[in-house]
C-alpha cells in the first residue's frame, strides 16, 4: 500500500501542476510573477520529490519481495526520530499487531455519520453513529452502550447548540 | 527594563487573573492533562479538536485556554510514561526510560511528584525567559524584511523535516502538500481564483482548522485503532497521595538540584529553535544528564535524575516554542502551528507588532503561563488519583468522543458540510501519512504559513527584480541562507562520506 500511496501523491502532484498551468496566469504583462507562479514552483518540486519518493518505495518493495522480509509496518516519523535519538527499534515504540479492517469500518461509519447529518440532523446522526459503533466494537455491554450512546450526543448537542450557540444541521425532529 | 517587564506583567495578570481568565485557564490546564494522558492523542490534536469549543469566548481568554491545553499536556503525558510505560505523547518518551523503572521499584509516587516539580521548574524558567526575550526578539525582528521571513519559514520547515530520521524526504513532501493546499482560494496579490473548481465554498481557501482536526484528530485516532488500542482493556491503577511512600526523599531533591537547571536551559533552547521542540529537547536533556553524571550506569534503571531532566526540558521547550510564535509569528511544531492558526482565526497577527499593538493579549498570555504552571503543579500532585482514574476508561469508549468532537466541531466553525468532508478526507490522509512515514505536522505548519511564504517569496522576487540577491545581501538573510544551506547540505555530505567510508572498508576487507 505504501507504494500506492506514493503513486497517488505523484498523480495528484501532476494533476495539481497541469491544472495550474491550464487555468492560472504565470507572469503578468509587466513581467511580474502572477497567481500561477508559486503553485507552479510547488507543483514542479512536488512532481520531482514524489517521483524520487515513489522510486524509493518501489525499490524497497522489490527488495522486500526478493528477500521475503516484510517490516511490521512503517513507524510514524515522530517515533522514528525518537527511536533514532534513543537508539532503540522504532517498531518497539510503534509496532505490534495491525487492525486495518477496524480502521476501514470506523472510517466508513464516520463517512455515514457525515452523510446523514444534513438529512436527519446532528443529534440523530450522532446517536446513530454511537449505536452502530458501540454495538460493533463493544457488544458485551448493551445497556451501558445504550446509555452512553444517548448521553454523549445529548451533552455535546447541549454544549454546542445551547451553550456555544453553534449552527448545527437540523433534522425532521427539529434537533 | 525591569520596570517595563513588571508593568507589562501586571497588565497581563489583570487579564489572566480575572475570574473569566482564571476559570478558562483551569479548564484548559485540566483538559491538557487529560489530552496528555491518552497515548496517540497529542497537544496538536487536543488544541485542534477543542478550538470550536472556544467560539463564544473573547480572543485572549480563548488563547489562554488553548495554551493551557498545550503546556498542560506536557504534565499529563508523563503520568502514563511512569505508570504504564506508555508515553501519553512524544515529548514524554524520554521520561519512560527512568520513570517506568522507578514505578517498578515501588517509587511511582516520588516519580510522579518529582516529574510535577521538574515540569513546574522547567515551565516557569521557560516563561521567565519568554518574559525577558520575547520583547527583545520582537524589537530585533521589527527590522526583518520579506527575505528574512521567507528564510525563517524555510529553515523552520527544513529543521522539522530533518528531525524525521530516515523519513526526511517524506517530511519535505508533507510540507509541499501543505503549501499546495494553501494555494487553494483567491490569490491575495492578483485576486485570481486558484483551484476552486467553481465552488463558492473554496473561494476563501481550505480552512486550516478542518485540515488540522482531520490530520491530527481523526488521523491519529485511526492510527491508534490500527495499532489495536481500542482492543486493549483499561489499565486499572490506584494511587493515593496520603501514602507515606508517595513523597520524594530528601536525597531525590538533593541529587536533582542541578538537573532542574540543566534540563530547563537545554529544553528552552531546543524550544526556541524552529522545528526541534519538546520531543528533541527532552531527549537531549536526558542524554546530557546521563553524560555529565558520575554514575551513568544508574540511568535506565530507575534514576530520578533521568526523569527530572527530560521533564524539566520538555516543559521549558514548550514555553520556549512560544518565543518565535509570539515575536516572529512563526511556529516551530505542529502544536504551535495549530495555535498560530487559532491566533489568525481570532484576528490576531503574531509577529513583531503583536506586542506593540495588542500588549494585553501577549502579556495576558504570558502571565497566564505563570499561573498555569502553578495550577498544573497543584493538579499534578493532588489530583493524580483523579487523573489515574481516567485510565480506567477503555479506549473503545474514547473513540466516539473524539469522532463526535471532530465532526461536530468542524461543522460548527462555518456551518459547512464541505469543510466537514474535508475533515473526513484529511483524517484518512493523516492516517496514511502516519502509517507510511510522512509528517502531518509539516503539512499543517506549511498550510498555516503557506500564504506568508508565498507573499514574502514573491515580494523578495519583485524587490530584487528577479535576481533573489536579497537572500544574501542583507546580513540576517545571509546568516539564514547559510543555515539553510547547512541544513540541506550536511545530511547529504554525511551520507556521501559514510558511503565512501563503507566502500573503502569493503575494499580493504577484500584486499588479501
Amino acid at each position: 500500500m505504501k507504494k500506492w500511496f506514493a503513486a497517488g501523491l505523484l498523480a495528484l502532484a501532476i494533476g495539481y501542476t497541469v491544472y495550474g498551468l491550464h487555468t492560472l496566469t504565470l507572469v503578468t504583462s509587466s513581467g511580474r510573477p502572477a497567481a500561477g507562479f508559486f503553485p507552479l514552483l510547488i507543483g514542479v518540486l512536488l512532481i520531482v520529490s514524489c517521483t524520487v519518493n515513489l522510486w524509493g518505495d518501489v525499490r524497497e518493495w522489490l527488495e522486500e519481495k526478493r528477500t521475503g522480509i516484510v517490516p511490521v509496518h512503517q513507524a510514524d516519523p515522530e517515533a522514528e526520530a525518537k527511536a533514532d535519538a534513543l537508539g532503540v527499534d522504532a517498531h518497539a515504540i510503534d509496532g505490534g499487531p495491525e487492525f486495518g479492517r477496524d480502521v476501514l469500518i470506523v472510517f466508513l461509519y464516520i463517512c455515514g455519520f457525515v452523510a446523514i447529518m444534513n438529512v436527519v440532523g446532528a443529534f440523530l446522526a450522532m446517536l446513530a453513529f454511537m449505536l452502530v459503533y458501540l454495538f460493533t466494537f463493544n457488544r458485551a455491554h448493551p445497556v451501558s452502550n445504550a446509555i452512553y450512546a444517548l448521553a454523549l450526543p445529548a451533552s455535546l448537542y447541549g454544549l454546542f447548540k445551547i451553550l456555544l450557540n453553534a449552527s448545527l444541521p437540523v433534522g425532521p425532529l427539529g434537533l | 527594563m525591569l520596570a517595563d517587564i513588571a508593568s507589562n506583567l501586571s497588565l497581563g495578570l489583570s487579564v489572566a487573573a480575572s475570574p473569566e481568565g482564571f476559570l478558562f485557564l483551569v479548564i484548559g490546564a485540566f483538559l491538557g492533562m487529560i489530552v496528555g494522558l491518552f497515548p496517540g492523542f497529542g497537544p496538536a490534536a487536543g488544541i485542534a479538536v477543542l478550538i470550536p469549543m472556544t467560539f463564544g469566548l473573547q480572543p485572549t481568554i480563548a488563547i489562554i485556554m488553548l495554551a493551557g491545553i498545550y503546556y498542560g499536556s506536557m504534565y499529563g503525558g508523563t503520568i502514563t510514561s511512569i505508570l504504564i510505560n506508555t508515553p501519553g505523547e512524544s515529548a514524554t518518551v524520554a521520561s519512560t526510560i527512568d520513570g517506568y523503572p522507578l514505578a517498578q521499584k515501588g517509587r511511582a509516587g516520588p516519580a510522579l511528584v518529582m516529574q510535577a516539580i521538574a515540569s513546574f521548574f522547567g515551565g516557569t524558567i521557560g516563561v521567565i525567559l519568554i518574559t525577558a526575550l520575547a520583547p527583545s526578539l520582537a524589537n530585533f525582528a521589527a527590522s526583518f524584511g520579506p527575505s528574512e521571513y521567507f528564510l525563517i519559514i524555510a529553515v523552520g520547515l527544513l529543521m522539522l523535516t530533518t528531525m524525521m530520521g530516515d523519513n526526511k524526504f517524506k517530511g519535505f513532501i508533507s510540507a509541499l502538500i501543505g503549501f499546495a493546499i494553501g494555494t487553494i482560494g483567491v490569490d491575495v496579490m492578483s485576486g485570481q481564483q486558484r483551484y476552486t473548481f467553481g465552488s463558492p465554498e473554496l473561494i476563501g481557501g481550505v480552512y486550516f482548522v478542518a485540515v488540522a482536526i482531520g490530520l491530527f484528530g481523526i488521523g491519529e485516532l485511526l492510527h491508534c485503532i490500527f495499532n489495536g488500542q481500542h482492543r486493549q482493556p483499561a489499565k486499572r491503577l490506584r494511587i493515593s497521595f496520603r501514602d507515606k511512600e508517595f513523597w520524594p526523599s530528601r536525597n531525590d531533591y538533593h541529587e536533582s538540584r542541578w538537573t532542574f537547571w540543566r534540563g530547563s536551559a537545554i529544553g528552552f533552547v531546543a524550544g526556541v529553535l524552529p522545528g526541534s521542540g519538546a520531543t528533541l529537547g527532552s531527549i537531549i536533556g536526558y542524554s546530557v544528564e546521563k553524560k555529565v553524571a558520575k554514575d551513568p550506569e544508574k540511568f535506565g534503571k530507575g534514576e530520578m535524575r533521568g526523569l527530572v531532566a527530560p521533564e524539566a526540558a520538555n516543559n521549558a521547550a514548550s514555553a520556549g516554542a512560544m518565543v518565535p510564535l509570539l515575536s516572529l509569528g512563526i511556529p516551530g511544531s505542529g502544536a504551535t502551528a495549530v495555535l498560530l492558526g487559532a491566533f489568525l482565526m481570532w484576528g490576531l497577527q503574531p509577529g513583531p507588532l503583536l506586542i506593540v499593538n495588542d500588549p494585553e493579549f501577549v502579556w495576558g498570555l504570558i502571565a497566564s503561563m505563570y499561573l498555569g504552571n502553578m495550577i498544573l503543579i497543584a493538579m499534578s500532585i493532588f489530583a493524580i488519583p483523579l487523573f489515574v482514574k481516567f485510565l480506567d476508561i477503555p479506549y473503545v469508549n474514547v473513540v466516539p468522543v473524539i469522532v463526535l468532537l471532530c465532526v461536530i466541531g468542524a461543522f460548527a466553525i462555518n456551518a459547512s458540510i464541505v469543510e466537514t468532508w474535508i475533515l473526513v478526507l484529511s483524517g484518512l490522509v493523516g492516517f496514511a501519512m502516519k502509517k507510511y512515514g510522512y509528517s502531518p505536522a509539516a503539512t499543517v505548519l506549511a498550510l498555516v504559513l503557506g500564504s506568508m511564504a508565498e507573499e514574502t517569496f514573491l515580494q523578495t522576487y519583485i524587490i530584487s527584480q528577479g535576481t533573489m540577491n536579497l537572500f544574501w545581501e542583507r546580513p540576517v538573510s545571509l546568516v539564514l541562507s547559510i543555515v539553510l544551506l547547512t541544513v540541506i547540505v550536511t545530511p547529504i555530505a554525511l551520507s556521501i562520506l559514510s558511503r565512501i567510508k563503507g566502500g573503502t572498508s569493503k575494499m580493504n576487507k577484500g584486499t588479501p
